[in-house]
């Protein structure tokens, strides 16, 4: 995960007014539980004009890279909630995705925002995080979970 | 670390929470960038598109795996 990479894309969504919101490993370490991750996960927005603005801030940061087009609102709003983008710099990925379930999505999940470096990012609350890993099979998923609840004394009610 | 002032608690909780520098995102940089440069990887470029997190989650362990290359 390059520092400036990551900053770039995060000034991107901002300039675009991109209504996202972070969550997984990279809006932990915002919040002080830092561990290593190769990708940033976000939640977009399901609508037609915010995936343009998504296409638009990547085109940005990744001007020669013609496979952004291929992140697809038919997909995104269709039978495929979750793209992964892989830029050609390859130092980190995105996991972009516009519902997680049933019933996780942009508009369901709890967001503040952060400054970094002057950027404003929006960044899942941890009560939010907590709920979208306590429930998951994957063994780090749950890792986090109680991390998290350690850390900000969170319960299964919050 | 500035002073910042508000008129109302309303308008202090809709400030943005400051991180500053050398705080959490520079920790959590640092770290990924340690991690890179024990684990380093290639990774595929492009778009790869999933109908469920269970799906995702597979092609990451995947090309994670795949994607481990030598320390240059």
């Amino acid at each position: 995960m390059d520092r400036d990479e990551l900053l770039g894309l995060l000034r991107a969504f901002e300039q675009e007014a991109l209504e996202y919101v972070l969550i997984g490993a990279t809006a932990m370490g915002l919040h002080g539980i830092v561990r290593a991750t190769e990708d940033a996960d976000l939640f977009v927005r399901a609508t037609p004009e915010n995936l343009a603005r998504l296409r638009t801030a990547l085109r940005g940061v990744y001007p020669d890279d013609a496979s952004i087009d291929e992140i697809r609102d038919s997909d995104l709003l269709g039978e495929y909630p979750s793209v992964r983008y892989y830029p050609p710099t390859g130092d980190l990925y995105l996991d972009i995705m516009t519902r997680l379930g049933e019933a996780a999505n942009y508009d369901s999940v709890e967001k503040e925002i952060k400054l970094v470096e002057g950027i404003r990012v929006s960044v899942a609350t941890p009560a939010a995080l907590y709920r979208l890993k306590r429930d998951t099979l994957r063994p780090l998923d749950r890792r986090d979970a109680a991390v998290l609840a350690e850390r900000f004394g969170l319960k299964d009610t919050d | 670390m500035p002073v910042e002032r508000y008129r109302s608690v309303e308008e202090m909780n809709a400030a943005p929470i400051r991180v500053v520098a050398g705080d959490p995102f520079e920790r959590f940089v640092r770290i990924c960038r340690r991690y890179w440069l024990l684990a380093p990887r290639r990774y595929p470029c492009g778009v790869f598109r999933f109908r469920t997190i269970e799906e995702a989650q597979a092609a990451r362990a995947r090309v994670s795996r795949e994607a481990k290359r030598p320390a240059e």
